[in-house]
C-alpha cells in the first residue's frame, strides 16, 4: 500500500531543501520508490489545508494526511516513524 | 535622551506600559539621572514603534521578543522571520476556524428559538445548552 508523506514548508526555506532530500531518500529505502508519495506543501498555496492538517510550526511534515512531525525530523527518527508505520 | 514621561508622549503608550515593557525586557533605559530616574534614547522609541507595529499584525509580547531576538542575531536572515510571520498566520487561521465553528454553533442555537416569547423555562437555546453539557458530562 503506498504511503503519501507531505512537507508542509514555507517556499524557499534552503534548511528544508536539503534536509528534505535526505528525507525522501529515507523513505523511498525504508517504503521503497513505487509506494512513496511525496509532496512538498507551500504553505502559503494551501494555508486551509495546513490548517486541517492543524500545522502551527514550519516547516512539518504529515503521513497518510496526519500530522507526526511539528519540525523536521532527522533521518533517523523519520526512518524509525516509518518502520512503525510498515509494521501495523 | 528622553524621560519616561517624554518617552509616553513620544510613543503614544502610558508610562506604566512603558515599565511593563521594560521588565519584559524589551526597552532598557540607556541611562539614569543623578535621581535615579531612567533616561531612554531614540532607539528605546524605535523599539517601541516596533512593538506596536508588531501588536498590530497580531503578535503578542513573547513573540515580538522573539523577533527582536532574531533582529539582534548575526547568522538569522529575512527567510527566518517570513518564516515566524507565516507561523503566526497558520495560528490566526486557526483561531478564524475555531470563532467560525463557535458562530456555526450559535446559528444553531439561534434557529432552534424562533418563537422568542417563550417562558424563561422553555428556552430551547438553555435547553439545548444544558443538554450538551449533560452530553459532556457523561
Amino acid at each position: 500500500m503506498s504511503v503519501q508523506i507531505e512537507v508542509i514548508a514555507a517556499p524557499g526555506c534552503q534548511k528544508c531543501a536539503s534536509v528534505q532530500a535526505e528525507l525522501r531518500a529515507a523513505a523511498a529505502s525504508v517504503l521503497g520508490e513505487d509506494n512513496l508519495i511525496w509532496r512538498e506543501v507551500n504553505v502559503l498555496d494551501e494555508l486551509d489545508y495546513a490548517v486541517a492538517l492543524r500545522v502551527l510550526t514550519l516547516p512539518a511534515i504529515a503521513v497518510n494526511g496526519e500530522l507526526r512531525f511539528a519540525s523536521l525530523p532527522t533521518p533517523e527518527q523519520f526512518r524509525a516513524m516509518l518502520a512503525r508505520l510498515e509494521r501495523r | 535622551m528622553y524621560t519616561i514621561g517624554k518617552l509616553s508622549l513620544l510613543a503614544g503608550v502610558s508610562t506604566d506600559t512603558l515599565r511593563y515593557y521594560e521588565k519584559e525586557g524589551l526597552i532598557t533605559p540607556a541611562s539614569k539621572t543623578a535621581a535615579g530616574y531612567r533616561l531612554y534614547d531614540d532607539g528605546a522609541a524605535r523599539r517601541i514603534r516596533f512593538v506596536k507595529h508588531a501588536q498590530h499584525c497580531g503578535f503578542t509580547l513573547a513573540e515580538i521578543q522573539e523577533l527582536l531576538k532574531l533582529k539582534a542575531t548575526d547568522r538569522a536572515c529575512c527567510q527566518d522571520v517570513r518564516r515566524l510571520a507565516i507561523e503566526k498566520k497558520l495560528r490566526i487561521a486557526h483561531k478564524l476556524r475555531a470563532l467560525q465553528a463557535m458562530s456555526r454553533a450559535l446559528d444553531d442555537l439561534i434557529e432552534r428559538c424562533k418563537d422568542s416569547e417563550k417562558p424563561l423555562d422553555d428556552c430551547p437555546i438553555l435547553r439545548a445548552l444544558e443538554n450538551t453539557l449533560q452530553e459532556v458530562s457523561r
